[in-house]
């Protein structure tokens, strides 16, 4: 075991955990914080996207002990009282049908906003192929990045 | 009549306002348990309630209680949205409440049913208590019940300024010696239903708080996960679970005995990993050391499966589901049409992985899950363990996706099993992706021979025979009009579980009619569109043996839109074509159609634009059903690129996204929906029907422009015969 220190949505957290356990794990079942979630774990769905120093990683692929000392956001950190513009896309596109996947998409969609304020439909693709959703909200995505890029 | 004996046997008085079960509504025959449920705890100090299924608080906040499954597919706001209609309520004081199952209640959720099935009895509780509201405001304000009108959760006396808010009136409701039979509000006095209102639940999946079933944390909860077997019906000879013990964090290893309950639920044989994660546990599963017995579907070849099934088709008598007219004999200048098609194993693959929450005690379980139908899952653990239904509860969660899988009880099964073997942990047992994967209750695999007569360039007889794996039964859903109609069926023995898969049988048989229809258009030299309109032409009710009796006039309206919206016979592109197709949902009484437009180079199949119309009755809400056919035509697509499993010595080849691919974001066509106006009265069945009109609408454009027809999906294995 291993104790080290996190910051998660810009709180401190010292935890006690395996070397081996992949950031989703102690997310999930050690913090609870549960808006992370278990699709894959070996990086092919994006379900278990976070953001740490403001880059999107895939949390079942990314060791705990590796995020030592850096800042990781969650979904449940992306905003306060309000919606974050993403998120509130997302209502107004009403993506979401199981929603299972959405943690993934809202985080990708905003890293590539924070990257690319204005993408084209190519480069949305490109950038969001990483997330799968299985109920096909997919075209309510493109629409809700692009409405959320306009705003 | 609604009698006050029959209302109070039904009800209670509690805390000086209302409960009203469902049980008023619908015949209960266990009503003894009508009371508890989740509602009733809500209830001790805050305010009010009105049910087992409706509670009215007096902020005025009404909480309705789901009887249905909530998976993605939107029931949690169209249920709530059909009773909040009749009740006048503010829909933004609306709340739902994932219910335990409610004694006597269907919560069975599948066959697109849940909107259809519940319509009638969500509106008399509605109007029921509209009325009681309405009563309660008229002896309190000393006027007739006439002259008061209920809106936005306050009823109004008639030309007065004179308002009270639902929530102030509870405590004033009494009961009389009878209560009067509710009244419906007319369709144009509808204020949500018809509406595109927002989805309720969407804020809560956007913010990480959705309660899936994966999310519960409980106190003292251990986690588990189990190495099933990975051959159907094998069973554990021997194992070592020394190394797993030595991973920290794992606790146990406990072994569940395989059994196969019914067609519908099997528990593999295995070990579950008792740990203090899910990591540990999962870790733990990798390091045992496990000795199979593989048993008999180890010896199941693809290819001896295929032949046996295509050597019934041709020699052996089936089991006849359908046979309506009379049987044509034979002339001279008569000829036959056959073609067999075929419809492989599919996965579901739900974004969240199977999982359940359980603890044992004493011969009593209680269980935390997503289950499209709770009262199954009780029945299968009374029958399996013993434990009387009454002392089995179980608390459900909305899901990362069902599409049929979560019909089943085998996971909420297993999570007892392990904890009963444990000692009475309360553990959450999760399956990887892998398990999810290679222990899935895949689509049935079935093979449809379409065969016809043709005399004078006319169909006069049309069959169906029906090959089809261990799970599921032909449909035989034969809408067009000729007038001799056979339909058999024959049973395959496929290497593995089978189930629901979302649209079930319809997938293959939409597939394989609307595939053949169009080669029979070919071959008698018609229009694909003009020969499907001439087998429609009639207005009348086609019956199948089935619920519901197919009505012509709204199938041929929906492939009439669709061949407008969808510029049907078009100049096209070279390589290019378009495809059309028609289907009717019987299950859930809703038509579809379809038309592709794809583009094919060197192999390569592009799909360029979906255009797809449905026909469901009464819409309670246009975004939601655009919705399903969105999906339904992305998990059609994903079918027909990456559909099918690979299999050897009885173990699914496949284990996860990279080898179980399903559509991306940069893969999906452009998709059109189109919604048909109805004369019905009431909403049918929205969540299945586009997918039996994808596959040949895409098969059909893809002959358009290749002039190969597609027989066998997934596409990549035609394609590159």
């Amino acid at each position: 075991m291993a104790k080290i220190q996190l910051f998660v949505n810009n709180k401190t957290r010292v935890i006690d955990v395996e070397p081996t356990m992949p950031l989703l794990w102690v997310l999930r079942d050690v913090i609870g914080l549960t808006a992370t979630k278990y699709g894959c774990g070996i990086g092919q769905c994006g379900a278990c996207t976070v953001m740490i120093d403001g880059q999107t990683i895939r949390s079942c692929s990314y060791l705990a002990i590796d995020a030592y000392q850096k800042n990781i956001i969650t979904l449940e950190g992306i905003s306060d009282d309000d919606f974050h513009p993403v998120q509130q896309a997302w209502i107004d596109e009403q993506v979401p049908q199981c929603g299972y996947c959405q943690n993934g998409q809202i985080m990708n969609a905003i890293a590539l906003l924070e990257d690319n304020s204005n993408p084209t439909d190519q480069e949305i693709k490109e950038h969001m192929a990483g997330v799968i959703c299985r109920c096909g909200t997919y075209p309510r995505i493109l629409k809700a990045i692009k409405r959320a890029a306009n705003q | 009549m609604i009698t006050r004996r029959s209302f109070i046997k039904s009800s209670s008085i509690v805390g000086g306002g209302l409960i009203v079960g469902l049980g008023v509504f619908n015949a209960c025959k266990d009503k003894d348990r009508l009371t508890g449920g989740i509602l009733n705890s809500l209830n001790s100090k805050k305010g009010i309630s009105i049910g087992d299924f409706v509670c009215l608080q007096k902020d005025g906040t009404v909480f309705i209680n789901l009887c249905k499954h909530e998976m993605g597919q939107g029931v949690s706001s169209g249920l709530t949205a059909i009773l909040a209609e009749e009740l006048d309520a503010n829909w933004k004081k609306v709340r739902i409440v994932y219910a335990d199952p409610i004694a006597g209640i269907s919560n069975s959720t599948g066959g697109s049913t849940s909107t259809l099935d519940q319509w009638d009895e969500l509106r008399k509780a509605g109007a029921f208590i509209r009325n009681l509201l309405l009563a309660a405001a008229a002896q309190h304000w000393g006027v007739d019940k006439m002259d008061c009108q209920a809106e936005n959760s306050f009823i109004y006396l008639k030309n007065s300024r004179k308002k009270i808010e639902y929530g102030e009136l509870v405590d004033k409701i009494t009961l009389s010696e009878t209560l009067e039979e509710p009244q419906f509000k007319k369709k144009d006095a509808y204020k949500l239903i018809g509406k595109s209102f927002p989805n309720k639940i969407i804020p809560d999946i956007i913010t990480g708080r959705h309660p899936y079933g994966i999310d519960v944390r409980l106190p003292d909860m251990k986690y588990a996960a189990i190495e099933r077997c990975p051959v159907f019906k094998g069973t554990l000879v021997r194992y070592d679970a020394t190394e797993a013990l030595a991973i920290s964090g794992v606790e146990k290893v406990v072994e569940i005995k395989g059994k196969v309950l019914d067609g519908n639920t099997h528990i593999r044989s295995g070990l579950a990993v008792i740990a203090n994660s899910t990591w540990a546990a999962f870790q733990g599963k990798r390091a045992l050391i496990i000795e199979w017995n593989y048993g008999e579907k180890e010896k199941i070849k693809h290819e001896d499966f295929v032949a046996s099934a295509f050597h019934k088709l041709a020699h052996e008598d089936g089991r006849e589901a359908l046979n309506v007219g009379e049987t044509p004999k034979m002339q001279k200048t008569d000829s036959t049409f056959s073609q067999t098609y075929e419809f492989p194993y599919q996965h579901h693959a739900c974004m969240e992985p199977l999982n359940a929450t359980a603890i044992y005690t004493n011969n009593s379980c209680e269980i935390w899950t997503g289950t499209q139908s709770a009262t199954y899952v009780m029945a299968k653990i009374e029958e399996h363990m013993g434990i009387p239904k009454e002392n089995i509860k179980i608390n459900c969660y909305p899901s990362g996706g069902g599409f049929g899988l979560r019909y089943w009880a085998s996971y909420a099964l297993e999570a007892v099993l392990v904890s009963k073997a444990s000692g009475g942990d309360l553990i959450k047992m999760c399956y990887t992706r892998e398990d999810d994967i290679k222990c899935d209750y895949l689509n049935s695999y079935e093979f449809n021979k379409h065969t016809v007569l043709i005399r004078n360039d006319k169909p006069i007889s049309w069959s169906l025979k029906a090959a089809i794996d261990n799970w599921g039964a032909v449909l035989g859903w034969l809408y067009y009009d000729i007038s001799h109609k056979y339909v058999e069926e024959v049973r395959i023995n496929g290497f593995t579980q089978a189930s629901a898969w979302r649209s079930v049988m319809a997938n293959a048989e939409g597939f394989s009619t609307e595939c053949f229809i169009d080669e029979l258009a070919e071959k008698l030299n018609q229009d694909p569109l003009d020969f499907r309109l001439k087998l429609l032409e009639k207005d009348i009710m086609v019956d199948f043996n089935h619920t519901y009796t197919c009505n012509i006039k709204r199938l041929r309206n929906v492939l009439k839109l669709v061949s407008e919206k969808g510029n049907w016979g078009k100049k096209m592109k070279e390589n290019s074509g378009q495809g059309i197709a028609v289907y009717p949902y019987m299950h859930g009484n809703g038509y579809g159609a379809c038309i592709a437009e794809v583009s094919v180079s060197d192999k390569k199949i592009v799909i360029d634009k979906i255009t797809i119309a449905i026909e469901c009755g009464l819409i309670i809400n246009p975004d939601f059903v655009k919705k399903q056919m969105e999906g339904g035509v992305i998990w059609a697509l994903s079918a027909m690129f990456y559909g099918g499993t690979e299999y050897k010595n009885g173990e699914v080849l496949r284990s996860n996204f990279h080898d179980n691919k399903v559509l991306r974001i940069h893969e999906i066509p452009e998709i059109e929906v189109h919604l048909c106006e109805s004369d019905e009265n009431r909403p049918w069945g929205v969540g299945e029907i586009a997918p039996p009109v994808t596959y040949p609408a895409v098969c059909n454009a893809i002959y358009a422009a290749t002039k190969k027809r597609i027989r066998k999906l997934p596409l990549e294995k035609s394609m590159l015969q």
